[in-house]
């Protein structure tokens, strides 16, 4: 199965750019992840592949076929790619039986009718469905409806898979079992797979490669460990998982360190950076909240790790831990901790490996950054 | 709860691979077929709506017939419309008329709406129900019904006149004209009253309740205020309505004299030895000018409605509010308009079809005949009107509603770069009165190369193309929303499937659109039944149909036979649609 290669493409919708320049390839049978939060451009640019929209320029081509291309005015219609797509609403015909919405892309490509009824008896004996191949989608569950909808985009042998939010309509224990499920079909078919979730840990869990998107711009495209543990900018920080920002200058740089002056206490630490960084740059700082701990004054510490004084102002019990929200300066702070009971003036320490430095970026939005003020 | 099967093991998968290539359309001129049928559907739909106006709008600036040698361009039209022809006292008439109508029939519908639909009196249910009424009745009827009971001689009339010496109403005014116009009208502002009630917020009349606010104070600061948008807009669709309507200001003004557009247009085309076409062009392309901003004016203020308009998934069972002893005021007020508006004309007009004459001096049931029905069978051109109607509406319905679903789906599901226009293709002829529909084809087809407008001059397909176009904009608006609710991912599964527009069209959307199809025949058929101002031009002694065979009886005195005809439209229209839904719900139920 080929590569699917997409360069610079964009969408504009009545003057507004939904989609900048974006350009990725997706290896054969990899399962590769759209994600971001909605209105960022993944569905634009799954619609782009599927042909469902027309991109205002650049090119699609899986393998050796060029799907769009702008130089050339080329744009294959959908119904001439032979990609497969499951839908978020499923999009199963509702006045058809499961073996007649199956049989439909067959009975377009002229399939002999023989080889039709076994090609239908496999993909839903796939699923787990054969025995209800005559009833009507409205006769099934929402779960098995999402099984016979990737039953028929798989029946007629697609080049790639195009997923939608497929998982998004079903209830959150069965959207587990089905997350595992579909990541082991998808393996053992090694079928190219486009999957487009604003899940993160759907993302996480599913994807070979992930591609946070953002405004209509590909932040990152790594997989899911890197996406995790070094995200390129605090935006993706942000959007996967929880982070901590705080804001910083920095004061001087040696080697491979700079010195940072937190702008809510003035206290400096000293963080590694891997990029370049000069004297009076400003920059945010973020950590993640499970990899940091409190401790009481004059507890013994690791290496080089930094050190913020705060004070705890609330205490949630989430099941598997404590949440912890301290004050520090104007900002709140959280941090998980298996330790309960923890009040008043904590130590805050962050090992050096758990820092990253980013740009100064606003990546809090207003309405949240309105309900912290108000706490204090 | 399923559980989630185990896969086959991967060696097993994959042999069953192998490759089904998606398949290829064939493209003429870089076309596909698709495209090819967005095109049909606009030439055919601009055709259409264009070939009324375009003569309308050039015989209106030429200084002779169209269908004469050498015209040349003219403005001595307008001037002679208002100087000769008096067109000015025809406006004022028209705008009075039109006012008129407008605020009685707010009158009616609002309180109607809020009552019906928001508070607990008894039959709520039967008084919505009865608000239907016009779908089967055609204003034309309702003003030989009104003629017969309250009209100078009409059968209450008379009685009130014995009671007390002097009759205390006139009919044949233009108060009486429009008392008559919006008695037919209230339903269709009812209508979006009632709707914005029943789509409203019930919780914002409970958010009321919890500060303390009774019933009254719940109606004037809580849901009165929500209806402006549904009652402006109800008054500029009415306001329209009553601009072009022909019937009611026909049969009142005619013989007092006061002509309004319809009129005056039917009277200087038809009724004068030799009509000056210079003037009617000029009076079709004014009245065409002011139905077209009215329509406009209604497209946007139902846009800027919708805004305000919060629909909610979640269905919210509005409280219904307790008036008290109000709320008997307000059931006579109902009664009232039902019974008097309505029921005793229809009824009254039923009973003079079987009665020689029909006065409360004389004992209706002692003068029992079936003369008046005989007459119309008798006479092969009456009889032939009721044959032509069933005709004009049964082919009509179809091709009305083929037209409509084709128009629909391009317009709202496709690519095609023109589908908006295609959409004001196909609401255009709101815009337009049945009189001008009827004038300016008469004109179009005079004016059709190779003389093949002979081929449909005179002919019932002349009237089928009238009377399909005047229904057209309800079979589209009666469609569009079915289209709305079926989501567009069952369109672009069937797509990436590889079914190219056309095939996604004819498997997927029409198998789904059936319900809604039918639905939209059924409407266009009582539509077309009803209809007649566009035959008033088109037609000829052969292609008559139940209105102007009613109205010619009319003009010579048959009153019987008027009341035998309309009795046999109204059984025609409710034979039908009772018929149409049993076997919509038996499909349903299997």
């Amino acid at each position: 199965m080929p590569d699917v290669a997409v360069k610079n493409l964009r969408k504009d919708f009545g003057g507004v750019t939904v989609l900048h320049e974006v350009s990725f390839t997706i290896k054969d049978g990899e399962f590769f992840t759209l994600l971001g939060p909605s209105g960022c451009g993944k569905s634009t640019t799954l619609s782009c592949l599927a042909g469902l929209e027309q991109p205002t320029s650049g090119s699609i081509a899986v393998g050796e076929t060029v799907l769009v291309d702008d130089s050339s005015n080329k744009f294959v219609p959908p119904e001439e790619r032979n990609l497969g797509m499951v839908f978020q609403s499923y999009a199963l015909w509702p006045h058809m039986t499961l073996a007649e919405n199956l049989a439909m892309p067959l009975n377009i490509r002229k399939v002999s009718k023989a080889e039709q009824k076994t090609l239908i008896h496999d993909a839903l004996d796939k699923v787990g469905l054969a025995h209800l191949a005559h009833r009507y989608p409205h006769q099934l569950s929402g779960g098995q409806q999402q099984r016979v909808a990737l039953a028929r985009a798989l029946v007629y042998s697609p080049k790639v898979l195009l997923l939608d939010e497929p998982l998004s309509n079903l209830d959150a224990k069965l959207r587990e079992q089905a997350r595992v499920w579909l990541k082991r079909l998808q393996s053992e078919l090694g079928i190219t797979t486009v999957y487009v979730t604003h899940d993160q840990e759907e993302a996480l869990a599913m994807s070979d490669r992930i591609a946070v998107m953002s405004n209509g711009h590909m932040l990152q495209v790594a997989p899911p460990h890197e996406i995790y543990e070094r995200p390129s900018t605090a935006e993706v920080a942000a959007f996967i998982g929880r982070s901590n920002f705080i804001d910083g200058t920095v004061v001087s740089t040696r080697g491979g360190a700079a010195t940072v002056r937190l702008e809510e206490s003035a206290e400096t630490i000293n963080v590694a950076v891997s990029e370049q960084a000069a004297a009076g740059d400003l920059v945010t700082v973020a950590f993640r909240p499970e990899k940091v701990f409190l401790t009481n004054r004059g507890a013994e510490l690791p290496a080089d790790a930094i050190v913020l004084n705060a004070d705890i102002i609330t205490t949630s019990y989430v099941g598997s831990r404590y949440e912890y929200d301290l004050k520090y300066g104007s900002k709140t702070i959280l941090v998980d901790s298996t330790t309960g009971g923890l009040t008043g003036a904590v130590r805050l320490v962050v090992p050096a490996e758990a820092v990253r430095l980013y740009p100064r970026a606003n990546v809090v939005s207003k309405d949240v950054a309105e309900l912290m003020a108000v706490t204090h | 709860m399923t559980t989630i099967p185990d896969t086959r093991p991967p060696a097993q998968v994959a042999t069953q691979r192998s490759e089904y290539p998606a398949p290829k359309y064939r493209r003429i001129l870089g076309a596909d077929r698709s495209q090819l049928l967005f095109w049909a559907t606009i030439v055919v739909l601009a055709l259409l709506v264009l070939a009324p106006v375009v003569p309308t709008l050039y015989q209106s600036v030429m200084d002779r017939p169209l269908y004469e040698e050498g015209g040349l361009f003219t403005l001595e039209n307008y001037t002679r419309l208002f100087t000769e022809a008096g067109f000015g006292s025809v406006a004022l008439n028209t705008i009075l008329f039109a006012v008129m109508t407008t605020v009685m029939t707010l009158l009616i519908a609002v309180p109607m709406a809020i009552v019906v639909i928001r508070t607990s009196i008894p039959g709520r249910k039967f008084f919505g129900a009865a608000m239907q009424w016009p779908f089967f009745i055609s204003s034309l009827i309702l003003g030989f019904g009104w003629i017969t009971m309250y009209g100078p001689a009409g059968f209450v009339s008379v009685q009130v006149k014995r009671v007390l010496g002097f009759l205390p109403w006139d009919l044949y005014t233009l108060p009486g004209m429009a008392l008559t116009e919006a008695v037919a009208l209230a339903p269709i502002a009812y209508l979006f009253c009632a709707n914005a009630l029943r789509n409203s917020d019930a919780s914002l009349e409970g958010a009321a309740q919890t500060v303390g606010a009774g019933p009254f104070r719940i109606l004037w600061s809580v849901i009165i205020p929500m209806l402006r948008p549904p009652i402006v807009y109800s008054s500029v669709l009415v306001f329209s309505m009553s601009i072009e309507t022909l019937s009611i200001p026909l049969l009142y003004g005619q013989p007092v004299d006061i002509t309004v557009f319809a009129t005056f247009l039917y009277k200087n085309g038809l009724q004068s030895i030799d009509p000056d076409y210079g003037i009617l062009g000029a009076a079709s392309a004014i009245i065409l000018l002011v139905t077209v901003l009215l329509v406009a004016v209604q497209a946007k203020l139902l846009k800027d409605a919708k805004r305000f308009v919060s629909v909610r998934g979640k269905a919210t069972r509005p409280r219904l509010l307790d008036l008290g002893w109000i709320k008997w005021l307000a059931v006579a007020f109902i009664t009232i308009y039902v019974v008097i508006g309505a029921l005793v004309p229809i009824l009254g007009l039923v009973m003079r079809s079987f009665t020689k004459i029909f006065t409360p001096l004389q004992n209706p049931l002692a003068s029992l005949t079936m003369a008046n029905y005989q007459r119309i069978f008798e006479f092969p051109a009456y009889a032939g009107s009721i044959r032509n109607s069933l005709i004009v509406a049964g082919v009509g319905a179809i091709l009305v509603s083929v037209l409509a679903v084709v128009a629909v789906v391009v317009s709202k599901r496709s690519t095609f770069r023109h589908r908006k226009v295609i959409e004001y293709l196909a609401l255009a002829p709101q815009a337009m009165p049945g009189l001008i529909i009827g004038i300016g084809l008469f004109w179009a087809f005079a004016f059709m190369p190779f003389n093949m407008g002979a081929l449909l001059q005179g002919t019932i397909w002349a009237i089928i193309i009238g009377f399909g176009l005047r229904a057209l904009p309800s079979a589209f608006g009666s469609i569009s929303p079915a289209v709305m609710q079926i989501g567009e991912e069952l369109d672009n599964a069937a797509r990436v499937n590889g079914a190219d527009w056309l095939k996604m069209f004819l498997r997927i959307l029409v198998k789904l659109l059936t319900p809604a199809f039918v639905a939209a025949m059924v409407l266009t058929f009582v539509v077309m039944m009803k209809e007649y101002s566009p035959a008033i031009f088109l037609g000829s002694a052969d292609t008559a149909v139940i209105g102007t065979t009613m109205l010619e009886l009319w003009v010579q005195g048959n009153t019987g036979s008027v009341a035998a005809l309309a009795t046999i439209q109204i059984v025609i229209t409710a034979v039908f649609v009772g018929v149409a839904g049993l076997l919509m719900k038996g499909k349903k139920d299997a």
